[in-house]
């Protein structure tokens, strides 16, 4: 053995020592991370590469309620891009130029929400088949840019009904805090307006879940679990679809009808039509009205713009609620009612009308609408004739017994109150009385009191009195039904996944004014009356069932008169309740009745016919 | 003597055994780490060609007779600094990750000139050390072979390959050590070494604030974004500083230079005592552990394979470690004790460093594991390695 060996003995056992010593150490730490706090980095590697989804349900369909389909859902091809396109302007220039979408609304659609890098954004939907190609086969010029299918909400029937239906869009984040709201995720499509969000938490399902193998960079490799969404449930609406096309083509032909009487400001209105004894409404037309497919994988900001601007007349206002209007001359029937029940007045009273009234004094002087005045006539002369005098002579009658009994009597039948309508956004109208006036003049001490001329303006329907188209129809449908206002609803009924009835909403009364059955019946002869001899006579000729209503012709400062037409048929045993209303658009008989007659003959089997007529009264 | 006594002397089975079982279970592991690739096919046919290659070198290092470079300590030297520094020699290198240490020719990719370059500076300390005939304790006589040590080393650590530096100061300590350098002596070069360190750390640090080129803390550097402009850092290259940071207080910056080691510990941890199985580990085939076949090929095995086959693995090095310590011992001269020494360093640091790195042990560096990284420079280099070890054993009596 040569002799350097002996020598290195201990140096070999010290770097034995150190090989022994490393490798321990190695060992016993490897042995501590995979065996001590195995698991713990075993749910670690877990978190690292599975990610929860949720996956959208189908959201429930809207039908008529003959089944027909308003609202139901279609598979659309949506360009969707992940979060951080935002950052990359070059991308978003050449986005902007493929799908014709400004990089500002990019931008937007982009940043709206901090989203997890699973939750794409919706960009652009409904992208024709060669924009999908070129993506396809440019994929690599844009990185986090895929084209999904998404279910979208479709409108078989266009606009139809629009304003009833309304539109759905992304959770707002003011609404996703709300209790409301609970349990609802960041980008969740809900109902905005209209039976899409009156029944939202019926149209709505329940939430999916997938369970995501994701790469380091978060792409998904795989699908680990999938439990299925619950789709939201189907609901019928009382609307009946082809009612709902004449009653919108009604107050298209109204508007041409106001043209052709000069009055060229007429654009907007609205019609609605109810089922006076369960309060079902059958049609719910506004306009002018908007195409809900604009808001499908959210609206441009120039269609937003269009849509809300003072030019625009405010298409997406459902003008049958949220509107108010002087009710004008419809209002008569309540004043007339008002002044048989409190003794003001009786069927047969007489009035003379020389077209100016003095009751007041010489110097608050006032006009019947007819300059020439209607002569010697009856109280049921003075509706059937619309004569403004009778119902001066009512509403100072009133006036001095001090004890606003109209007010009370015309809140009673559910004048300046909700009717409880299961749509958003409904206006409760306004019946101006003394304490009303002291409030509303706070500042104006010396336009406080309330004079006799106030009185005098709400008797015909105008003043400070306000109501909106839907409250016109219930009250009329109160005098119609033997004096039980309905409870106005659009939700017919709630299907099951299998078609079958879960929910059916009871018909129920909103309002039960006390008024005697006599002075009712009065009043029911002298609307007939209206329509066989009176103001809407031009209107009805020939319609083959008997109507009672009325028309009205409201003033409204600064604008052309409002038209007017309500009225229920058959007068005898009523079942629909009509109202139109046609901003600046003249006399109500000329406009607005023409129209109610369409949307009658419609709802009553009769044949539906765009008549020409004349009407100058108020 | 007869063929077979020849044969019998010419090979070590054991380490032949061991070298095998290692190539079979790195080839495995690296199949299943590339297995989720673009081109995983191309990176195993390139790993199977450095095994090949690294195989002929072996056999070309038994056959030589290593004695005959024992006199070659001057030109070892000149051809272990020109191999250092040739990815320098403009037209010859390539730059990856920030680094330049490869050699290109003609735009081909040869390897990296570091790994041989171990090899040649082992020769060359183990022909000059030998010269002491096992005992170096004279100032000047340790001086001398400071001094040939450090110019490989400092050549290292001057291309910008802190963790190479590491393994020659490495190879160096262990050489020295069955060399005879005395224990007084190792506490003092351990204290300089220290010192050294410090010192750089410290002085880097007064260095930049004085020139006011920025702290290091990596935290500052992403809300600054100045990782992305030229790393101005007088001494120390800011990545090295990171890395050191991290590796002090690993929370400090997860999702930058702290995200390997972490993900590191999540995947070994995660495979528990027997592991997922093979490609079956997500933690390396969802992308999340970086350089999964090279640096972090240990991670790969621990995810897929448990502490039972790391248990393996660390058993085949021990013995392969203790077979190699056989070697030296019975090599016929000190010349020859020394390279396999150098050698037995070389892995022992390389395998401490990797596997610990990878477990939060060591600070994050490149360094190979022996065997199992892939990477034919490194594969060929450890072949030769082993080659050299059994050109030393076949000669134990001649």
């Amino acid at each position: 053995m040569p002799h350097h060996r002996q020598r290195l003995t201990s140096r070999y056992a010290v770097m034995a020592a150190i090989v022994l010593t490393l490798l321990g150490v190695l060992a016993l730490r490897l042995w501590s991370v995979q065996v001590i706090s195995g698991e713990a980095y075993a749910d670690q590697a877990n978190r690292n590469r599975v990610r929860q989804v949720s996956t959208p349900a189908p959201r429930g369909r809207i039908l008529d309620r003959k089944g027909r389909e308003l609202v139901t859902n279609r598979t659309a091809l949506a360009v969707v891009a992940a979060g951080r396109v935002a950052e990359d302007e070059e991308l978003l220039g050449r986005l902007s130029a493929l799908l014709d979408v400004s990089v500002i609304e990019l931008k937007e659609k982009l940043r709206s929400r901090k989203e997890a890098a699973l939750a794409p954004r919706v960009i652009a939907v409904d992208v024709p088949l060669a924009t999908v190609a070129y993506l396809a086969e440019h994929a690599s010029d844009f990185p986090d840019v895929d084209v999904e299918a998404r279910a979208v909400r479709e409108y078989p029937l266009g606009s139809l009904a629009a304003h009833v239906l309304g539109y759905t869009g992304e959770i707002s984040q003011a609404d996703a805090v709300q209790p409301e709201f609970e349990g609802y995720e960041p980008t969740d499509i809900v109902g905005k307006a209209g039976a899409e969000r009156a029944l939202e938490k019926v149209l709505q399902g329940d939430h999916g879940m997938r369970v995501l193998e994701v790469d380091a960079s978060g792409r998904q490799r795989r699908v680990v679990q999938e439990v299925d969404p619950v789709p939201g449930r189907d609901v019928r609406l009382t609307i009946d679809a082809r009612v709902q096309k004449v009653a919108e083509e009604a107050l298209l032909d109204a508007i041409a009808d106001a043209k052709r009487d000069k009055y060229y400001k007429a654009k907007a209105g609205a019609a609605v039509a109810l089922d006076t004894r369960t309060g079902e409404v059958l049609a719910m037309a506004s306009l002018p009205t908007y195409e809900p497919s604009a808001f499908l994988g959210g609206i441009s900001q120039r269609e937003w713009r269009s849509l809300t601007s003072t030019e625009s007349q405010y298409p997406l206002t459902n003008r049958a609620i949220m509107a108010q209007y002087p009710p004008a001359s419809t209002f008569k029937a309540f004043t007339g009612l008002a002044g048989l029940e409190s003794d003001k007045t009786s069927q047969w009273a007489s009035y003379d009308c020389q077209g100016t009234w003095i009751g007041m004094g010489e110097q608050w002087k006032k006009r019947c609408w007819n300059r020439t005045g209607h002569g010697s006539e009856s109280f049921m002369d003075g509706i059937v004739n619309s004569c403004d005098v009778v119902f001066y002579e009512i509403g100072l009658a009133f006036y001095k017994d001090g004890r606003e009994r109209l007010q009370e009597f015309a809140r009673e039948f559910g004048y300046g109150q909700l009717t409880g309508i299961d749509l958003p956004g409904e206006d409760d109208g306004r019946v101006p009385d003394a304490a009303w006036k002291k409030r509303y003049n706070e500042d104006y001490p010396e336009y406080q009191r309330w004079n006799p001329g106030d009185t005098v303006n709400i008797v015909i329907g105008q003043g400070d009195l306000l109501a909106t188209p839907l409250q016109v129809a219930t009250t009329y449908g109160g005098i119609a039904n033997g004096g039980r206002v309905m409870k106005p609803h659009v939700l017919e009924r709630v299907l099951g996944h299998d078609g079958e009835t879960v929910l059916k909403p009871e018909p129920e009364v909103a309002f039960e004014p006390d008024v005697s059955k006599a002075n009712l019946a009065i009043m029911r002869t002298a609307l007939e009356n209206v329509v066989t001899q009176g103001t809407a006579q031009d209107a009805f000729r020939g319609f083959g069932v008997p109507v009672a209503g009325k028309t009205g012709t409201a003033e409204v400062a600064g604008k052309d008169d409002y038209a007017w037409f309500v009225g229920y048929a058959p007068a005898s045993k009523p079942r629909y309740v009509v109202a139109v209303v046609l901003e600046q658009g003249g006399h109500g008989g000329a406009v607005a009745a023409p129209a109610a007659r369409q949307i009658l003959a419609a709802l009553l089997g009769e044949k539906v016919v765009h008549v020409t007529a004349e009407d100058s009264s108020r | 003597m007869n063929e077979r006594s020849t044969l019998r002397t010419a090979v070590n089975p054991a380490l032949v055994a061991i070298v095998v079982l290692l190539l079979v279970y790195g080839s495995v592991v690296v199949r299943s780490a590339v297995s989720g690739m673009d081109a995983s096919d191309a990176l195993m046919r390139r790993q199977l060609l450095g095994i090949a290659i690294g195989l002929a070198g072996l056999g070309a290092a038994w056959a030589v007779d290593y004695r005959r470079l024992f006199g070659w300590v001057g030109p070892l030297v000149i051809a272990d600094a020109l191999l250092i520094v040739s990815p320098r020699i403009p037209g010859l290198g390539d730059t990856a990750k920030g680094a330049t240490l490869w050699l290109e020719l003609a735009g081909v990719r040869l390897f990296q000139p570091s790994e041989p370059a171990k090899l040649l500076f082992i020769l060359a300390l183990a022909a000059f050390i030998a010269r002491y005939k096992g005992r170096i304790d004279a100032p000047r006589d340790v001086g001398k072979v400071l001094l040939v040590a450090a110019i490989p080393m400092t050549l290292v650590v001057a291309v910008g390959d802190l963790g190479t530096g590491l393994v020659f100061v490495a190879i160096a300590a262990g050489m020295l050590l069955l060399g005879g350098l005395s224990g007084r002596w190792f506490a003092v070069l351990g204290l300089c070494a220290v010192l050294l360190v410090a010192g750089l750390l410290g002085g880097n640090e007064m260095l930049n604030r004085a020139l006011e080129r920025g702290p290091y803390d990596p935290a500052y550097q992403a809300a600054t974004d100045k990782s992305a402009v030229e790393d101005t850092s007088v001494l120390l290259k800011r990545y090295q500083i990171n890395r050191l940071l991290v590796f002090v207080d690993p929370g400090r910056d997860p999702a930058g230079a702290g995200y390997n080691l972490e993900q590191s510990k999540i995947a070994i941890g995660s495979g528990e005592l027997t592991g997922k199985g093979l490609r079956y580990g997500t933690q390396g085939n969802l992308n999340f552990l970086p350089e999964r076949h090279t640096d972090f090929i240990f991670s790969v095995l621990g995810e897929e394979l448990g502490f039972v086959g790391v248990l393996a693995l660390l058993g085949l090095y021990l013995m392969l470690l203790l077979t190699s310590l056989e070697i030296s011992a019975s090599a016929r001269d000190l010349f020859g004790s020394l390279i396999v020494g150098g050698i037995i360093s070389m892995w022992v640091f390389q395998i401490f460093e990797n596997i610990g790195m990878t477990v939060g042990l060591m600070p994050i560096t490149g360094i190979p594991l022996p065997f199992m990284s892939y990477g034919a420079s490194s594969m060929v280099t450890n072949l030769v390695a082993a080659g050299m070890l059994l050109s030393v054993w076949a000669r134990r009596y001649a």
